[in-house]
């Protein structure tokens, strides 16, 4: 046993929906289109300049406080060569003063090189002070000045120590203050010194630091930006694909908003929205036609059926004519009356089909399946009864209502059964089982026939428009797609399951609703969470 | 007894047979010699009316308007003939309108295609492609045609009770196979396909008659009674109505003619666009 | 006159019997009407008729059944099949199984008539189509 499913289920509001006809539709498009551009206006190009726009400020930033650490680093490096020179000179002019106490070596060289010192704190002054505060810089200065005022004083002393008596004892007083305010100077510049490495290496830290959490910030933001794209741009074409294979099986609700702003996929939803307008348009006029060509088939047993009282009409009003003057005025009458019982007789016969071919708009109701498939087989029943076919209903238990358009699901159901009378051969049996379906909320029709069944690797193919294995002339191998375009509508599906030689049976699975009996169009159109 | 339409893609090939068979069945054989006659009735040149069953209408030959008219003047003289019964009706495309009545038994025969092939070429020798080059090109015409004159196509063999291939079946075993067949009971003449061929015959009269003045009616008969389509816009159809009426009358077999007249949408909607 | 023909007239619309037994017995024909085929069969294998007229369509048996048994109970009856919607292969069918004739609905008595003076003619004991007095004036039967 092979199976063949028509057609997948479809949420209720949908079907709802998507049976409103063409006028309803038309508004449910013309809303929708309206909704779908009331949003505000978000689009991916916005998105995307803005993506990259981001990326490039975060890249400007990046660089700048790369270039701000730089810049305080060179600037420590630069004041760490200032207080390396001003160390220098400190050093020597130490080294000198230690040599004029112990060799009585000259002092203008020691002053020397404090002149140099002092012209490097004079020269750098204002950084001096902007680094290591006015307090230190004035303590600096203080000791360095002390020391300079000492070593001058020294040298004072030196040229007047002939005639200065006390000479040997001042000198011991300046060298212990020298010494005093030398080791001061030296040690504070070596304070400072180690004070502005410190400074360096932490700005140096600093700076590899941005450098990593700037590059991880990037990524982070990088990854971020590609999933929100991503999963912008790829959830709104899943959206659209879901929407696409549901348009493709014959639901032909427009596709309703879907997120809070609008964007080029709007644009995109609008244009589709448009085209399922159109592709109904078209498919109403299939299945137009398609019923009109049923109709034809049918006209043969109609034809048939509709001789006999015509027949009987001429006959009688012949022979009325014929007789007329030797009948009895009870004969007359008699004739008379079976020609008016033959006439509507006659009527009676063509009505079921007039009221069929009707061309209606789509109309919701509430419809009794039973019901339905007697009016239906009897559509068809001279048809069943040329070809010499038994057709029986079935119908078990009491079955809730479903709802749905009388004319198209008639028509839905006359196909299947003009297809099971084509493949059955003279003597032949149909049955129409009215079930309830496996899935709770549907009932379920089988047309089971015990014709000839169909092959395994054409049932993949007989919903196909235009697949059919009947001659040109007798089938367009429309019915199935029709049929199937017709349930598809009503939220159900046809299932064909065949064994070869023996029968085939079609199933045909329809939601019982409980929708109310007028949907009104476009003023309720099923919201959709963004 | 049954009547005979024969067709055949080969002219002299068709008459041939066609000949033999009526001589061999004791009946007339009827073909294009009529239309000498229906060209004088309807007084129009007798080329033209071979024409319109050979070829297309086209700007340069005929034109359709008249390419129908023809085609209805000789669709009115065939069925008049095959009326006559013990007829064999070669050509004329009897084929193609005769359809679905039991006792006309419809023949085709089809030509070896090389010698066709060598007929359609005035006796040229063609190599094997550019022959079957040919001949699938004077099929595809073939098919155009009738299918655009009659809505049938000529080369479907459905169309025919019996499909002959000389090509494996001789001349001979031609002409006897069918006068065999038309011995069938099958083809007897029974009063409801009498009744059928009748009906067609005095449709087809009705309209060669309405035609001059509706070019695109159609006409079916039933008995005495007969019904006519024909497209128009709203406020002729009262008139028109009328006139067919009248006209239709006019014929001593009809008692009643119903008009049916068509919405003329191309008329209606290129008045709508003044 | 010689002798009346017998005559059957099967079909199961009753208005079809009642109002063409009188029709056809005014040419001289006895007629046996009925509506249901089995009884009719059953009639048919109990008497030889001259010529059984039968619709071609009814529910329980076709009338091509029905000639078929006809023929094979007495050859020389003429069968003349009736039917509501003719197709070709329906019509070429009856005859290829022996029908004399075939007519379709909607008909009139006198094409019947006409169709059973030829039988008639063909079976050697000619009737007048014609009744005692026509209403109108027919074209004489056709010969074929
Ligand atoms: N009950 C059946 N038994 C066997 N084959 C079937 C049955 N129903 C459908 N088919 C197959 O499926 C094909 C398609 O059916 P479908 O109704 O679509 O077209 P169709 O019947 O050929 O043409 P149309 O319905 O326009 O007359 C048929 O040609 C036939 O081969
Ligand atoms: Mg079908």
């Amino acid at each position: 046993m092979s199976q063949k499913e028509g057609n997948p289920h479809h949420d209720l509001a949908d079907q709802a929906m998507s049976l409103e006809g063409r006028s309803g539709r038309i508004h449910a498009v013309e809303f929708t289109r309206k909704a779908l551009l009331a949003r505000r206006r978000y689009s991916l190009r916005l998105y995307i300049y803005l993506g990259f726009f981001l990326i490039f400020l975060i890249a400007v930033g990046v660089a700048t406080s790369m270039m701000l650490t730089m810049d305080v680093v060179e600037k420590k490096l630069r004041f760490l060569e200032i207080a390396n020179e001003y160390m220098l000179e400190i050093r020597q002019a130490r080294r000198f003063e230690k040599n004029f106490f112990l060799h009585g070596t000259n002092l203008n060289d020691a002053l020397e090189n404090v002149y140099q010192a002092k012209q490097i704190l004079n020269d750098n002054k204002e950084e001096l002070g902007k680094i290591i505060g006015k307090d230190s810089q004035s303590i600096i200065l203080f000791n360095f000045i002390r020391y300079e005022v000492l070593l001058k004083r020294l040298v004072d002393l030196e040229q007047t120590k002939r005639n200065n008596p006390d000479y040997p004892q001042r000198k011991k007083e300046v060298e212990s203050e020298l010494s005093r305010y030398g080791q001061e100077m030296v040690s504070l510049a070596n304070h400072l010194m180690k004070k502005e490495k410190e400074a360096l290496s932490e700005a140096i830290l600093r700076s590899r630091h941005i450098h990593m959490y700037s590059l991880v910030f990037l990524l982070f933001f990088l990854v971020l930006n590609a999933y929100l794209l991503g999963s912008r741009i790829l959830g709104t074409i899943g959206r659209f694909s879901v929407h696409a294979k549901r348009i493709g099986s014959g639901d032909f609700t427009p596709i309703p908003p879907g997120r809070r702003f609008r964007d080029e996929f709007t644009d995109l939803a609008i244009e589709i929205n448009q085209m399922i307008r159109e592709l109904e348009s078209r498919e109403a006029v299939l299945i137009q036609s398609h019923k009109m060509r049923a109709i034809g088939t049918l006209t043969a047993g109609v034809a048939h059926e509709l001789n006999n009282p015509i027949n009987n009409i001429t006959i009688t009003a012949h022979m009325l004519l014929e007789d007329y003057d030797h009948l009895s005025d009870e004969e007359r009458k008699e004739m008379v009356r079976d020609v008016v019982n033959e006439a509507g007789r006659s009527k009676a016969i063509i009505s079921d089909l007039l009221d069929f071919a009707r061309e209606s708009g789509t109309q919701l109701e509430p419809l009794d399946l039973p019901e339905l498939l007697r009016e239906t087989i009897h559509l068809a029943s001279n048809q069943i009864r040329l070809s010499g076919i038994n057709i029986e209903l079935q119908s078990r238990g009491h079955l809730p209502r479903i709802h749905g358009d009388r004319q198209q699901l008639r028509q839905a159901f006359l196909n299947l059964i003009l297809n099971a009378v084509d493949a059955s051969s003279k003597g032949g049996k149909i049955q129409v089982l009215l079930v309830p379906a496996d899935e709770p909320g549907y009932v379920a029709v089988k047309m089971v026939d015990f014709g000839s069944g169909i092959p395994e690797h054409t049932l993949d193919s007989i919903f196909d428009p235009f697949f059919t294995t009947k001659t040109s002339g007798k089938g367009t191998g429309l019915g199935l797609s029709v049929s199937q375009g017709i349930v598809a509508k009503h939220g159900g599906r046809i299932l064909a399951s065949s064994v070869q030689g023996k029968g085939s049976t079609f199933t045909v699975t329809l939601p019982v609703t409980t929708i109310p009996a007028d949907i009104d169009s476009g003023d309720n159109l099923p919201g959709r969470p963004a | 007894m049954p009547v005979v339409t024969l067709s055949s893609d080969s002219h002299p090939l068709g008459r041939e047979i066609a000949v033999r068979a009526a001589t061999a069945l004791g009946y007339d054989c009827v073909d294009r010699e009529i239309l000498k006659a229906v060209a004088e009735r309807h007084d129009v040149p007798e080329t033209d009316l071979h024409k319109a069953l050979d070829e297309s209408p086209s700007p340069f030959g005929i034109s359709s308007k008249n390419h129908a008219r023809y085609l209805a003047y000789i669709e009115e003289a065939a069925l008049a003939v095959l009326l006559k019964d013990n007829v064999v009706c070669r050509g004329l495309a009897a084929h193609l309108y005769v359809r679905g009545i039991s006792h006309v038994l419809k023949i085709r025969i089809l030509a070896d295609p090389q010698k066709l092939a060598g007929e359609i070429s005035s006796g040229r020798t063609l190599s094997f492609e550019k022959a079957s080059a040919l001949l699938k090109r004077r099929e595809g015409f073939r098919r155009r045609w009738s299918l655009a004159a009659y809505r049938v196509d000529e080369t479907d063999p459905s169309v025919y009770d019996m499909v002959i291939s000389l090509t494996r079946i001789d001349p001979d075993e031609a002409v006897k196979t069918i006068v065999e067949t038309t011995g069938y009971r099958k083809f007897k003449p029974m009063t409801y396909s009498l009744k059928c061929l009748k009906d067609k015959a005095l449709a087809s009269r009705v309209r060669v008659t309405l035609m001059e003045q509706f070019p695109d009616v159609t006409v079916q008969a039933d008995g005495s009674s007969v019904v006519v389509q024909t497209k128009a816009l709203e406020r002729e159809k009262q008139k028109r109505t009328e006139v067919i009426k009248k006209l239709a009358g006019e014929f001593p077999e009809v008692a009643a003619v119903e008009v049916q007249i068509l919405p003329d949408i191309f008329r209606k909607a290129a008045e709508s666009f003044r | 006159m010689a002798g009346k023909l017998e005559l059957l007239l099967l079909d199961d619309e009753p208005i079809v019997g009642k109002r063409l037994k009188p029709a056809l017995a005014k040419i001289g024909c006895n007629v046996e009407v009925f509506e249901d085929p089995k009884q009719a069969l059953d009639r048919i294998h109990q008497k030889t008729f001259d010529i059984v007229v039968t619709d071609i369509r009814m529910d329980e048996i076709d009338g091509l059944e029905i000639l078929e048994h006809v023929l094979r109970k007495s050859p020389r009856t003429k069968v003349i099949m009736i039917t509501g919607y003719a197709m070709m292969a329906v019509a070429r069918e009856a005859m290829e199984k022996g029908a004399y004739d075939f007519i379709s609905k909607p008909f009139t008595p006198d094409d019947l008539r006409k169709v059973i003076a030829m039988a008639a003619q063909a079976l050697g004991s000619p009737i007048d189509s014609e009744t005692a007095d026509p209403e109108e004036p027919s074209e004489p039967a056709e010969t074929r």
